[in-house]
């Protein structure tokens, strides 16, 4: 048995001093998608941002790849607290050592940079695949794929991020994952805020990312969407997974916010 | 009064501008990326001066200008990104990073510069001239040291704005200042991207300080004036763009040559300050920005 692609053991973190989720375990297997559903400002975002280091967790362990990502050790004693000198207390995750492994976290209405131009920010992005999928032919191969994905793109190439409308941003920021040679790519909302026909175009987008091999964790609020795309979804509420289902037993969208909140009277 | 004399004085005006365009372009590098200020980017003048008189004049090493230029800004570069492990990276988490940053920095230029006074001594010193000799330019007469200074300014100010323009390290480096979560999410080094900033801020400082030890006599506080000025054309340009700060510090360099001429050396500074406070009443984010701050 092959170890996971992901696993979380008992993390737990938050914004210090405040815990925002507890107790999550999690295993993401090679090639699989995995969703996360649940009700706003209940941990999702703080737990990918967790994840992918840009967070320190408080206890508990992220292993990608059978390695672990985070040091041993529980959350700095209270006497350490103030003297964070990273030579002598190092991070307990360094998100830059996340992402170079091939973790690459989309973040949520990510802006990227705004005073960038879209080909300065693809320029970039391929930087975390350095070493792993970083010969020149290989990003020039990943650059044709992500323009033949995002056609509006290539168009905007010479524009400034900060220009570009919402779709576009959601594009660009998915673009620079993809340039990163993701072996596991967090999407985070997504289609957030979109008018209905760019969340389509979006939505394909991502359907053809998945068509094409890449592991995903997404979060979203649309079932459909979500049901079409993974193998597990994940019912994450009070900081919390409550609830672990397969594909075939995912309910309707009615259903599934009944299991969260209870039947309504 | 005559044409030549404004032209006299605003041949002056530009090599002041070109020397503060030098530092406020170094001071804006390090706020805009590590979005902190900091203060001892005089005693980095000071300390870049202090080397290349080291290195070069006759009466020390005596290795010629080039060479001593050269070794001052390389020394430089290094002992910003020592200073930057130091005095700033320690509180890099922390909440409260500007207010601390502050603490720090002074401490770091009272040190620098009384680690000057204690090697070098308290006399005051000065850099041979950067060339000998005038050129006529049309109407205009500029000694030959301005012509190398404003020429030189130039090239590294172009230099400057393609290696953040064009090179994977500049790219990155605007890449974090603009978002840092961001780029650290997309795995790009933040705290090297730091250190290199803080770096090539000093570098700049040093190479500015070789100017105005060759234009003044250097003093181990010869930076505090220069660092004031620097202040008042980051303000006044706002730090939107890394071209704004160099057209107000052409700005600031002309009023000051004008100033100086017209109303008397003692005037200048109210006058710069009067035209930092109607600035900051007015448009607060700078003569040429419109937007946040970013490199």
């Amino acid at each position: 048995m092959k170890a996971p692609l992901l696993e979380l053991r008992g993390l737990a973190g938050g914004y210090d001093p405040i815990q925002i989720f507890q107790d999550v375990d999690l295993e993401v297997p090679h090639d699989r998608a995995v969703g996360f559903f649940g009700p706003n400002g209940h941990g999702k975002t703080t737990l990918m941002k967790t994840i992918s280091g840009v967070l320190e967790p408080w206890s508990g362990d992220v292993i990608f790849e059978g390695r672990r990502m985070n040091r041993a050790a529980e959350r700095g004693s209270r006497r350490w607290r103030n003297f964070n000198y990273d030579a002598i207390i190092p991070r307990r995750m360094d998100p830059k050592a996340v992402a170079r492994a091939g973790l690459i976290h989309v973040a949520q209405g990510n802006l990227l940079f705004p005073e960038m131009t879209v080909e300065e920010t693809l320029s970039i992005a391929p930087i975390a695949a350095a070493g792993r999928a970083g010969g020149a032919a290989e990003t020039k191969r990943r650059r044709d794929e992500v323009e033949a994905l995002f056609p509006r793109l290539a168009e905007r190439r010479r524009h400034k991020a900060r220009y570009l409308s919402g779709g576009e941003r959601q594009m660009l920021s998915i673009a620079a994952g993809l340039m990163a040679a993701p072996k596991l790519l967090i999407l985070d909302e997504p289609t957030l805020g979109l008018s209905p026909r760019l969340r389509g175009e979006l939505c394909d987008a991502i359907r053809q990312v998945r068509a094409g091999g890449v592991p995903l964790i997404l979060i979203e609020q649309d079932v459909g969407f979500l049901k079409e795309l993974i193998d597990v979804l994940y019912l994450f509420d009070h900081g919390r997974i409550s609830r672990r289902l397969t594909r075939d037993e995912v309910p309707s969208h009615d259903r599934l916010m009944a299991m969260l909140f209870g039947e309504r009277e | 009064m005559s044409l030549d004399t404004l032209l006299v004085v605003a041949s002056g005006g530009l090599v002041l501008g070109a020397i503060y365009a030098l530092m406020a372009s170094g001071l804006a590098v390090v706020w805009t990326t590590l979005g902190i200020f900091n203060f001892a980017h005089g005693a980095f003048i000071a300390l870049g001066a202090y080397l290349g008189w080291q290195l070069s004049h006759a009466e020390a090493s005596g290795l010629g200008l080039l060479a001593g230029a050269l070794g001052a800004v390389a020394a430089m570069f290094v002992i910003g990104v020592c200073f930057h492990y130091a005095l700033v990276r320690p509180f890099e988490r922390k909440a409260n990073i500007v207010a601390a940053s502050v603490i720090t920095t002074l401490a770091g230029a009272a040190i620098i510069e009384n680690g000057i006074s204690l090697v070098w001594g308290p006399r005051s010193k000065q850099m041979p001239r950067l060339a000998e000799g005038d050129v006529a330019l049309g109407p205009v007469v500029l000694s030959a040291s301005d012509l190398v200074l404003l020429v030189t300014v130039a090239a590294i100010l172009a230099g400057l704005g393609w290696f953040l323009g064009a090179t994977r390290t500049g790219r990155s480096m605007r890449a974090v200042a603009q978002n840092r979560e961001a780029a650290e999410l997309m795995g790009l080094d933040v705290p090297r991207l730091y250190a290199v900033s803080f770096g090539l801020s000093a570098a700049m400082a040093g190479l500015a300080g070789l100017f105005v030890g060759s234009i003044r006599f250097m003093t181990p506080t010869m930076g505090a004036d220069p660092l004031m000025k620097a202040l008042i054309v980051v303000i006044l340009g706002g730090v939107a763009r890394f071209t704004s700060p160099i057209y107000a510090a052409l700005i600031v360099g002309m009023v000051e040559a004008y100033s100086s001429y017209f109303l008397g050396l003692y005037w200048t500074p109210a006058v710069l300050f009067a035209l930092m406070i109607a600035v900051l009443v007015l448009k607060p984010s700078g003569l040429f920005t419109s937007h946040q701050r970013t490199l």
